[in-house]
């Protein structure tokens, strides 16, 4: 025992490191077969229900299609493609994945583990690979925005024009949207008073009210800036199959290929856990979880499921909306990154900014019951006031009427007079 | 505690022979207008011997781990900005200087610097270089400009680069390599005592004010305060340096915020006098285009 505690911390992370890892991809690739049957279910078909269990005629629902479809994208051939740039064409995906797993070091996946009692071993035991950072959101903003360098180089390694323009389109787009992404997770900074993820879930479960009520308009531009970090549906212009073949990743195939979906289907999961630990409570469920430090060996593993059905359920919400939503034009997305989500968040972070700061002088006034029904109440209004003016100044709305060219004539003019063209 | 792993020794002879090591593998590697692998081989070992002797010149210190993942990050910091300087290819170059900074971020990591490491990489290599990738992708779809394949004055250049890392170097180990009492710096020490008292009630009042709300750490501020100096991986590492920026050199964050804020509008101002500017000269260029593709 004495020889190995120096190591034990090292251990604790190696053990939570394999457990995350090993978590995630299982999840990925049971996620990409719930995509699927959510698919078969929105558009009224039977989805994957074939593969069972292998070597027998067994059919568990089709929950043996991830292993088979894992199987069959390894044994493809490794193809790469003579007129690519072969380091970095290898590279992308390399980087890609390694930034979005990179980026769970920081996230928290429960609470605490009751005291073990081990020497040498922190009290209680977090989960958290690394409890020590006290930079935890800036970190994840870090690496995903590392993880534009994959698109990008993906996309010009690739020496093709579809690839390339799917690469300029994504990174123009995440970086466009990480500003409202700041935004939105400043406001949570400032109510928790610390940039971790596991303080920010305790505050909220502290106080029971999660972000997502004291703060709906953060939430919403959030909630908007992920799916579109995230490349899902609404946003997914940087592989729109009708435009670009398959964006920035079209000349990759087999092994490559599938780092880069697991990579997108981890962005998506990542987003999941920061909306569920910043805006819904994280492990914090009204009666079910309580609030305290202090944890049992079922309150732990309570907390822990709590939170990856939440996890979940928004997980299925990003999925639903893949089959609802119409994709944006690329002027459409840009107008509301910069015209609606901007404003909105700035809105939303000065209304946090001046209630936190007279916090006290309205407790000291009004008594701690109203003034939390002020600080409550107070945001809501901004909320509707700013759904309101988004409504009617419609800053995103684009004049989408066809220009009228029927005849020869009528272009000349419209060429003659650019008011016409400009729309 | 030791917050630096190598501190260089004043060990004169081997770091003046890691210097000139320096300026003749920099000077070999530079892009000079002619492919010889021979010579970019030479280069490469010269460059690795500089290295070697460099870490020889350092002086040891801290445990095995904290050594050794400072080694690995601080040699993928120096050989990738060597790599940056010496690359014929512009987007290589880019990438070259964002493994570069990933290794300063990995370096002030291990060294505690958490806020900055972190600030490296969002600001530096995810905002800045993305541009920078940006327009290099767009600017040369094929084949290399003249400018880049030829360096200006590569044997100036790789000899100031050379000197200043000396000099740096034996400033660096003559300050850090006296007894363990001159090692504080002697701002730090002239100034904490009368700052010291400020700075525990500021940022108090900034960041003690949450910390009851998060009511997670144990740790109060104002005790936390006493240990900035010493421990740079204590708690609320943000919280304390939030209260200092915010406190101590509140003048000089606005002032650079002010400059921020001056740069973004003349910025706007620019863009927008050119895209009148522009909207003027292509109203005819249009209407002839159009005239000649009617015709």
């Amino acid at each position: 025992m004495n020889a190995l505690t120096p190591f034990l911390p090292t251990i604790a992370a190696l053990v939570k490191i394999g457990l995350l890892v090993g978590g995630l991809m299982t999840a990925a690739a049971y996620l990409v077969l719930v995509e699927r049957w959510m698919a078969a279910w929105v558009q009224d078909r039977k989805g994957p229900n074939r593969v069972g269990i292998p070597l027998t005629k067994i059919s568990l629902f089709g929950l043996g299609q991830p292993l088979a479809d894992g199987l069959k994208i390894i044994m493809k051939e490794d193809f790469t493609p003579r007129h690519v740039d072969k380091v970095l064409y290898t590279a992308a995906p390399l980087v890609i994945l390694a930034a979005s797993l990179a980026i769970f070091a920081a996230i928290p996946f429960g609470s605490v583990l009751p005291p073990l009692g081990i020497p040498g071993l922190p009290d209680p035991v977090p989960f958290l690979v690394a409890p020590g950072l006290d930079v935890g959101v800036l970190w994840v903003f870090a690496l995903s925005s590392i993880a534009v360098y994959g698109v990008l180089l993906g996309g010009w390694a690739s020496n093709n024009k579809y690839g390339f323009l799917g690469g300029l389109r994504s990174s123009a787009q995440l970086v466009a949207y990480e500003i409202p992404l700041g935004l939105g997770l400043l406001g949570v900074v400032l109510a928790a008073g610390s940039l971790k993820l596991d303080v920010i879930m305790n505050a909220q479960a502290q106080s029971g009210i999660w972000y997502a009520f004291a703060q709906p308009l953060g939430f919403i531009v959030f909630l908007v800036a992920s799916f579109a970090e995230a490349a899902r549906l609404p946003f997914d212009l940087p592989e729109a199959e009708q435009e670009l073949v398959g964006g920035y990743h079209t000349e990759y195939s087999g092994i490559k290929l599938l780092l880069f979906l697991v990579a997108e289907f981890l962005h998506m999961v990542t987003a999941a856990f920061l909306i569920v630990i910043m805006f819904l409570g994280g492990w914090h469920l009204w009666g079910v979880t309580g609030s305290s430090q202090e944890v049992t060996w079922l309150g732990a593993f309570l907390r822990f499921g709590v939170l990856s059905a939440k996890i979940f359920a928004v997980i299925l919400f990003f999925m639903l909306v893949r089959w609802s939503w119409p994709r944006f034009r690329f002027d459409q997305l840009m107008n509301l990154a910069w015209k609606v989500m901007l404003p909105l968040g700035i809105a939303n972070l000065v209304t946090v900014a001046t209630i936190e700061e007279f916090r006290p002088q309205l407790i000291e006034r009004f008594g701690a019951g109203p003034a939390g029904v002020i600080a409550l109440v107070a945001p809501w209004a901004v909320f509707f006031l700013g759904w309101i003016a988004a409504g009617v100044l419609t800053p995103s709305g684009t004049d989408n009427t066809p220009i009228r060219t029927h005849t020869m004539l009528d272009a000349e003019r419209s060429l003659r007079e650019p008011d016409l063209v400009e729309v | 505690m030791t917050p630096l792993p190598f501190a260089p020794l004043s060990s004169g002879p081997l770091l003046a022979g890691a210097v000139l090591a320096t300026v003749a593998s920099l000077w070999l590697l530079l892009p000079n207008g002619r492919d010889n692998a021979s010579i970019r081989w030479l280069g490469s070992l010269l460059g690795l011997a500089a290295l070697a002797a460099f870490i020889a010149a350092g002086r040891r210190l801290g445990g095995l781990g904290e050594e050794a993942v400072f080694l690995i990050v601080s040699l993928v910091a120096v050989i990738s900005a060597a790599a940056t300087i010496v690359s014929r290819s512009p987007v290589y170059a880019a990438i070259w200087f964002a493994l570069s900074l990933a290794g300063v971020a990995g370096v002030l990591l291990v060294l505690g610097a958490q806020f900055l490491g972190v600030a490296t990489i969002v600001v530096y290599a995810g905002a800045i270089l993305v541009m920078f990738l940006f327009v290099l992708m767009l600017a040369q779809p094929a084949g290399l400009a003249p400018y880049d394949r030829v360096s200006n004055e590569p044997f100036l250049s790789a000899l100031a680069g050379a000197v200043l890392l000396g000099v740096l170097s034996l400033s660096i180990g003559r300050l850090s390599a006296g007894p363990a009492t001159c090692c504080q710096p002697p701002s730090r020490t002239a100034g904490s005592p009368s700052t010291a008292s400020q700075s525990t009630t500021t940022p108090s009042a900034a960041a003690g004010e949450p910390a009851p709300a998060a009511g997670d750490t144990a740790s109060v501020p104002a005790a936390g305060m006493t240990a900035t100096a010493v421990d740079p991986l204590a708690e609320n590492h943000v919280a304390r340096l939030g209260g200092e920026l915010f406190g101590r050199h509140l003048v000089a964050v606005e002032a650079a915020g002010v400059l921020l804020l001056v740069a973004l509008i003349g910025a706007i101002a620019v863009v927008s006098r050119g895209e009148a500017a522009l909207a003027g000269d292509t109203t005819p260029t249009r209407s002839a285009a159009g005239r000649s593709a009617t015709r």
